[in-house]
């Protein structure tokens, strides 16, 4: 099976945009980590996930994004998310993502209230 | 009630990585055949890829495969699919495993999967026994009466 979830970087002035291709399971996960620690690194403390791209989670998936809106709330930052499909949104509701990262409708909604 | 179109599908596939898509595709595919709705197929897809990841993870079987049957069946309200995820594992508490899950909505990193399956379909049952394996019936409608 090839599930390989790609992740693109758009940085931003006040922040950056990662958009995701792909399954999100524990590889996916761990990819999306990398990329949102490296921007961590250099001072980014604003990140959308865009999911647009993305039409499949699973709860390991899953947990590795909480880890990372954990470290991000440690470091005073945010991190929110844009285009989830209804499936994806209900399970980032029931898993808990929505208490502690903000849900946007569309791309553009989320860059407005984010400054980015 | 008038009953037509049922379809099925048995696989039996390896506990390998991400094998739990091939599941759902299939899965999926006779849905869609049966004019179920994209999301309900996505939630049923959903259900499917947990079950699947908590008999690889968790079952401990010594065959490593996971034993799956669909049956889907077109009636007045719409499609109707029964999945059945079958394993040959250690077989788990059920009771106990809901006893451990966190409140719906609160950040939890794992043990979610059973959650998130009973959530996604309208009706999940669960025969497990110590040693003698797990199969997860599940079904999802269209239309629930």
């Amino acid at each position: 099976m090839n599930e390989e979830l790609r992740v693109a970087v758009d940085r931003r002035t006040n922040g950056a945009i990662l958009y995701t291709k792909g399954y999100i399971n524990n590889v996916g996960g761990e990819e999306i980590a990398n990329r949102a620690y490296e921007l961590m690194d250099a001072d980014v403390r604003t990140l959308l996930l865009n999911l647009r791209e993305t039409k499949i989670v699973n709860s390991i998936g899953i947990s590795i994004l909480i880890e990372i809106i954990e470290k991000m709330i440690d470091k005073g930052g945010k991190i929110a998310f844009c285009c989830l499909t209804p499936v994806i949104h209900k399970t980032f509701q029931i898993m808990g993502l929505a208490n502690y990262a903000t849900i946007y409708e569309n791309e553009e909604a989320a860059i407005q209230d984010l400054a980015l | 009630m008038t009953m037509a179109a049922e379809r099925q599908m048995e696989l039996t596939l390896p506990m390998v990585d991400d094998i739990e898509i091939a599941a759902a595709r299939a899965a999926g595919n006779l849905a869609r055949e049966l004019g179920m709705s994209s999301e309900k197929i996505d939630e049923m897809t959903h259900a499917i890829i947990e079950a699947c990841i908590n008999a690889r993870e968790h079952s401990g079987c010594a065959d490593n495969r996971i034993y799956l049957r669909f049956v889907g069946t077109s009636i007045g309200a719409g499609p109707r699919i029964d999945v059945w995820v079958t394993d040959h594992g250690r077989g788990f508490d059920p009771g106990e495993a809901r006893s451990r899950r966190p409140a719906p909505g609160m950040a939890h990193k794992r043990g979610r999967g059973l959650q998130l399956i009973e959530a996604h379909m309208d009706e999940v049952d669960i025969t497990t026994e110590q040693g003698g394996g797990t199969t997860i019936h599940m079904v999802k409608y269209e239309k629930k009466s």
